[in-house]
């Protein structure tokens, strides 16, 4: 380190770390700090009687529903379309690209709003679906179909430049050693793009359990009903509630700071293989 | 097995990659499809596998119509220019992937997978690292592998796409000799695309010169490389000095000489083709008929000497290739006014090529 030639002069380095740690301290810590010991202000007795009352516990078994559904199929779709953008060639390919990261662009609000036009009661397909008694909207169904618009890009995204990367040489080589088609998915590609999966799955576990914006258009608020975690730490706030509100928003909590270490340990593990192959 | 290709045709787009070709591959050869890049040749080898579809044609395995028969009914070993392994499976894994993806009916039991991988690496003389993951090999251990992979489900025909083009120089040298040798042991019919003439002279049976879509000539590397049917093929395989001549009343003036050719007629363009180690530098003219040149520089590459001369007449830059005790006599006698003289050329005319001319 003696021998480093400088560029730039030496109070740049600590400057920018000190507003880098100023700022972590004042956007994350001290929020995460406030949230846990406002949950626990009035010891851990009415912190725990706040998640187990029926209303938390129905807003908490909604949103695990929620990402039960969604999650998988975001999986799905995502593997799908990655594939197909990696391993085919055809006209299109662009703009199917953008259009996949068209939940990113769109305001929560406006995504929600959507199927509030298509499946409300004055939207398009309003009057058939009351018709056959059918409800979307304001009723899990609508919660979980705006989750699955918001959610949609992670996975797909995650997976897509990986599978641009390793080209099609692998899958090929599977099938002219006679691999079905089938066995060269499980065989080859997917334990390929493993790390980048699950990297797009918990991404997407934690935006679908942590969904505010569209998820509150649809859902209509019925408590106990149609509200999910998010939902429910609202309505407690906007009631006074404020220890039951910054106790169900611990959980959340907890399972962003879940989310972080995964994230961190996937993200090592990608670095270790991307190091091997070199 | 032997392969034959008829009318094959294949577009993308605009752009004509296969231009009704037409090409037999008898049973056991080893055979190089040879060409500049955008020549075809890894679009026919990959049709040839079944990994790309022609537009039109028909492709038979030993006279059997195999055209429509899917990639992994075919019987094909592919080697990929960038080997292509399975980056999660250990060598070992590697090798034994084409036999434990059968179904339950043909795999063989986990012994004799065990025998046959172990015996094949035996044979790319890995045996030691069948525990090892791609990363950690070497890239012509690499190819090695990826040979031994596309060997362990008995291909009839072995594919190979510019199998030694992402190794260096020295480790291509070895790979080559060692598929010479590999192929002399096992005989099994293998078509190997490459680039590099040289690797296509030393490696293959027959030589298949391609361009642009189009066959340019089949030959044995002697053949091709001696008897090139058009100045296509001279230049590609091997450095070349080109001259532009004209023929008049049966003979070929060229520079300052004079060449007596009544087989070619009269009022002609013709172009003449000749490798720098077919050109001799004399310091006096003693045998006549040399082109004057000036010496403008020299390189020594390896044990010859390549020297670069300008002609007197028509400034056309010459590049030969001597010995260094040629060179050696050139450079004493100090005079930079030298002659050219060809041991062999190669003359072109609209109509035929001649071959064997001494200026």
């Amino acid at each position: 380190m003696q021998t480093e030639h400088r560029l730039e002069p030496r109070w740049l380095k600590p400057l920018l770390l000190g507003t880098t740690l100023l700022f972590l301290a004042i956007f994350l810590a001290l929020p995460l700090g406030v949230v846990f010991s406002e949950a626990l202000a009035k010891g851990w007795k009415v912190y725990w009687a706040s998640i187990t009352e029926p209303d938390a516990i129905a807003a908490i078994k909604l949103t695990l529903l929620v990402v039960l559904i969604t999650v998988p199929l975001n999986t799905v779709f995502g593997v799908a379309t990655a594939w197909l953008i990696a391993k085919f060639e055809f006209r299109g390919k662009g703009l199917l690209i953008t259009l996949i990261d068209l939940p990113f662009a769109v305001s929560p609000v406006i995504a929600g709003l959507i199927f509030v036009l298509l499946f409300g009661s004055q939207g398009w397909f309003g009057a058939w679906l009351s018709e056959h008694d059918i409800r979307i909207v304001f009723a899990t169904p609508g919660i979980i179909l705006a989750t699955l618009f918001i959610t949609s890009p992670f996975v797909a995204r995650e997976i897509i430049p990986l599978m641009q990367e390793q080209g099609k040489d692998e899958e090929e080589s599977a099938l002219t050693l006679g691999a079905s088609g089938w066995q060269t998915f499980w065989k080859v590609t997917l334990p390929n793009i493993k790390w980048g999966l699950l990297y797009g799955v918990i991404l997407s576990n934690a935006r679908a359990m942590g969904e505010f914006g569209a998820v509150a258009v649809v859902s209509g608020h019925i408590r106990g009903m149609t509200t999910t975690m998010p939902l429910h730490v609202e309505i407690l706030y906007g009631e006074y509630l404020f220890t039951a509100a910054f106790a169900v928003a611990s959980l959340l909590t907890l399972l962003a700071l879940v989310t972080l270490v995964l994230k961190s340990f996937i993200e090592w593990r990608i670095g270790k293989k991307r190091l091997l192959a070199h | 097995m032997s392969i034959q290709i008829s009318n094959i045709n294949k577009r993308f787009d605009n752009f004509v990659a296969l231009d009704n070709i037409n090409l037999t591959i008898p049973d056991g050869e080893l055979v190089a499809l040879l060409g500049p890049s955008g020549s075809g040749k890894t679009t026919l080898l990959r049709i040839i596998a079944g990994l790309e579809e022609a537009d039109s044609g028909t492709i038979y395995f030993n006279g059997e119509d195999t055209t429509a028969t899917h990639v992994r009914d075919r019987g094909v070993g592919f080697v990929f220019q960038h080997y292509a392994l399975f980056r999660h499976m250990s060598v070992f894994e590697n090798v034994a992937f084409g036999l434990r993806v059968r179904p339950k009916a043909t795999r063989p039991s986990e012994e004799e997978i065990n025998e046959r991988v172990h015996k094949l690496l035996k044979l790319i003389q890995l045996d030691w690292i069948a525990n090892r993951y791609p990363s950690q090999l070497s890239g012509g251990q690499r190819q090695r592998v990826a040979l031994a992979r596309a060997l362990a489900v008995e291909p009839k025909v072995l594919l190979l796409d510019e199998p030694f083009g992402a190794l260096d120089a020295k480790v291509r040298q070895e790979l080559r000799q060692w598929l010479r040798s590999l192929h002399d042991e096992i005989h099994i019919t293998s078509v190997f695309v490459t680039h590099d003439q040289e690797e296509a002279l030393e490696v293959s049976d027959k030589i298949v010169v391609m361009n642009q879509g189009k066959i340019e000539q089949i030959g044995t590397p002697e053949e091709v490389y001696d008897r090139p049917t058009n100045p296509f093929v001279y230049s590609f395989l091997g450095n070349v000095n080109l001259f532009h001549a004209r023929v008049e009343q049966g003979s070929l003036h060229l520079e300052n000489t004079e060449l007596n050719t009544p087989d070619l007629g009269s009022s002609k363009e013709a172009s003449l083709f000749v490798r720098p180690h077919e050109i001799h530098i004399s310091i006096d003219n003693a045998l006549g008929g040399g082109i004057e040149a000036k010496l403008i520089g020299w390189r020594l590459v390896g044990p010859r000497v390549r020297v670069e001369l300008e002609t007197v007449h028509a400034h056309q830059k010459v590049e030969a290739e001597i010995s260094k005790g040629e060179w050696q006599a050139i450079k004493a006698h100090e005079n930079d006014t030298l002659f050219v003289h060809f041991s062999n050329a190669r003359i072109y005319t609209n109509e035929a090529s001649w071959n064997d001319y001494v200026i």
